[in-house]
């Protein structure tokens, strides 16, 4: 019977095979500790003896509770932020390199330095850097005559310098990009609105915006999602202060999880998270023409 | 004409200045972190800088001696286990989205773009307990297994845009010379998708070792590593400024020297497979 088997259906099975091994890792990594978090959110356990079943207590506690709902609106605020700034800049420096002859492709390897070093020594660079007495930053503001800053301590400022911070770390990524984007585009369309007369500010608005879109949508999507997950540089300058003003989402559940020891309900706090992170996830995809989707761009 | 060459020059000019502002912003903090490691604290912290300086190296040995050697052992063994883990995986899933067409494949890379965004504590909690009991909790082995969870669909997205470069006719022409799938990959594959390979494994090594959230939570002492190493030295009381500076630079050098090397493909890493 074997022998009269379709060859194209034969193709289509002897190709899962290649799948399984990274599916088992991925099964083992990620569907089993998501089933396992769901499954814990029902209970209240201590990491220790205690180990009763709650129902949906922990989803009230965490819907209703002012601290789940702070490190929410923190992460949005977070995200919001840093993605504009990251955003407006990143197409600026990519705008701008287009136009240089000589020296483009140096400096653009420059520029994506600050990528490949890790969100703990960025931490510690500008913990250092705008350090209220010592930092180099507050040096060079009261040369200018400014008024001395607070920065990380200052609990109105503090989440503007996680922002700023998440900005030199982060500019690149989306300059990198939409640069890569830029240099896709046909130049036919340009060649032909030249010919029309359009001016710089027409082509830009309504040749290399629309042209440009589904490279800017894939741009904000990893970097959404990137900065719902932000941690390392909120835990290495501020741990979350001062009070709660910079306190994340991801910061709040390791604190619930490792200092409180709170296992089940810092599991609630990351199922209704990771929830709300799909959510933004597919909303983003629902955006995307279907063949930039799924990360294909 | 003339004036509008003179407009012209002037925006080429705009446009260097602005570029090269950008470049020291970007640049200036990892000098300042170079000058801090070679510095005495109460030189570094003098206002104003003294410009020019003896630099004095001795926290770059220092260190070494005291549990940084470890940690950075540690981190190279994590790097070198979770990509030889993620090339096994990652390279025959790739292969198998370029050339069949498979069933669901549309909700497998769903799922790839799903574990890779999803947040590290939804996974990184249950392990934690689940690599207690099966004694995975801060070993080398344990890291290198969770890094998975990004790695894999990183790799397979880059290792795809590599993969559909090599000619589906070569594909084909193998297997009427009788390879199986398998051969076709190894033998007809993989040396024309080498220095992509390559190219994918320094960029997921770069991202597992530049890791810190995963690692914060499943490692304590024995498989620390370097990101970890670097913040302890944050003390009690203060924090070491010139040894953790140190470190940080011993931690950053050789990921910058990775990236000059992959630099042709880092643009395509950096885009997931998507530009060239």
């Amino acid at each position: 019977m074997t022998l009269f088997r379709r060859p194209a259906g034969r193709r289509v099975d002897r190709g899962s095979r290649f799948l399984v091994p990274a599916l088992l890792i991925l099964g083992v990594t990620s569907v089993y500790p998501t089933l396992y978090s769901i499954y814990m959110s029902v209970f209240d356990w201590n990491w220790g003896q205690r180990f009763n079943f709650v129902g949906l207590a922990n989803y009230l506690d965490v819907l209703t509770g002012d601290r789940f709902r702070t490190a929410l609106w923190n992460t949005i605020v977070f995200t919001v932020s840093a993605v504009s700034v990251e955003f407006v800049l990143g197409l600026g420096l990519a705008l701008v390199l287009g136009r240089l002859g000589f020296g483009r492709g140096v400096l653009r390897t420059l520029l994506l330095i600050p990528l490949m070093v890790s969100g703990i020594i960025v931490s510690m660079i500008w913990k250092v850097m705008l350090d209220p007495t010592v930092g180099i930053v507050s040096y060079g503001l009261q040369l200018m005559g400014l008024p001395r800053m607070g920065f990380f301590g200052d609990p109105g400022m503090a989440m503007a310098t996680i922002v700023l911070v998440d900005t030199w770390w982060q500019t690149a990524f989306v300059f990198i990009v939409l640069s890569a984007g830029l240099q896709a585009l046909p130049t036919e369309p340009f060649e032909a609105a030249n010919v029309d007369g359009a001016n710089a500010r027409q082509r830009f608005r309504y040749l290399t915006l629309p042209l440009l879109r589904p490279t800017i949508l894939v741009v904000l999507m990893f970097r959404t999602v990137d900065c719902l997950k932000v941690f390392a540089i909120i835990f290495g300058t501020t741990g979350g202060g001062p009070m709660t003003t910079t306190e994340s989402v991801q910061v709040l559940a390791y604190r619930v999880a490792f200092k409180q020891l709170n296992m089940s309900m810092s599991m609630t706090i990351m199922v209704v998270f990771a929830a709300f992170a799909v959510l933004v996830l597919l909303l983003y995809q629902w955006l995307l023409p279907g063949r930039e989707r799924e990360g294909a761009a | 004409m003339n004036r509008h060459r003179a407009r012209t020059r002037l925006t080429t000019f705009v446009a260097y200045a602005i570029a090269l502002f950008a470049t020291f912003l970007s640049l200036f903090p990892l000098y300042w972190l170079f000058v801090i490691s070679t510095k005495t604290p109460r030189e570094a912290f003098k206002t104003p800088p003294d410009l020019i300086y003896v630099p004095d190296f001795s926290k770059y040995l220092e260190i070494w001696g005291s549990g940084f050697g470890e940690s950075f052992l540690n981190s190279a063994l994590v790097v070198l286990l979770g990509v030889a883990l993620t090339l096994l995986a990652a390279t025959p899933a790739a292969y198998a989205i370029v050339r069949f067409r498979i069933r669901g494949g549309r909700y497998v890379r769903l799922w790839l773009l799903l574990a890779y965004t999803t947040p590290e504590f939804l996974f990184v909690i249950p392990m934690y307990v689940a690599y207690q009991q099966l004694g995975l909790y801060d070993t080398v082995i344990g890291l290198a297994i969770i890094y998975q969870v990004f790695a894999i669909p990183f790799a397979v997205w880059l290792i795809e845009s590599f993969l559909r470069e090599v000619p589906q006719e070569l594909g084909d022409s193998a297997r009427v010379d009788g390879c199986s799938e398998l051969q076709t990959l190894l033998k007809v594959y993989l040396p024309l998708a080498a220095p992509g390979l390559a190219a994918t494994s320094i960029l997921v090594g770069i991202n597992m070792w530049n890791e810190v959230t995963i690692a914060l939570s499943l490692t304590f002492d024995e498989a620390r590593t370097v990101q970890i190493a670097v913040a302890g030295y944050r003390g009690y009381a203060a924090i070491r400024w010139q040894e953790m500076a140190a470190a940080a630079v011993t931690a950053v050098v050789p990921m910058i020297i990775f990236a000059g090397i992959a630099q042709r493909y880092i643009v395509k890493g950096l885009t997931f497979g998507a530009v060239k």
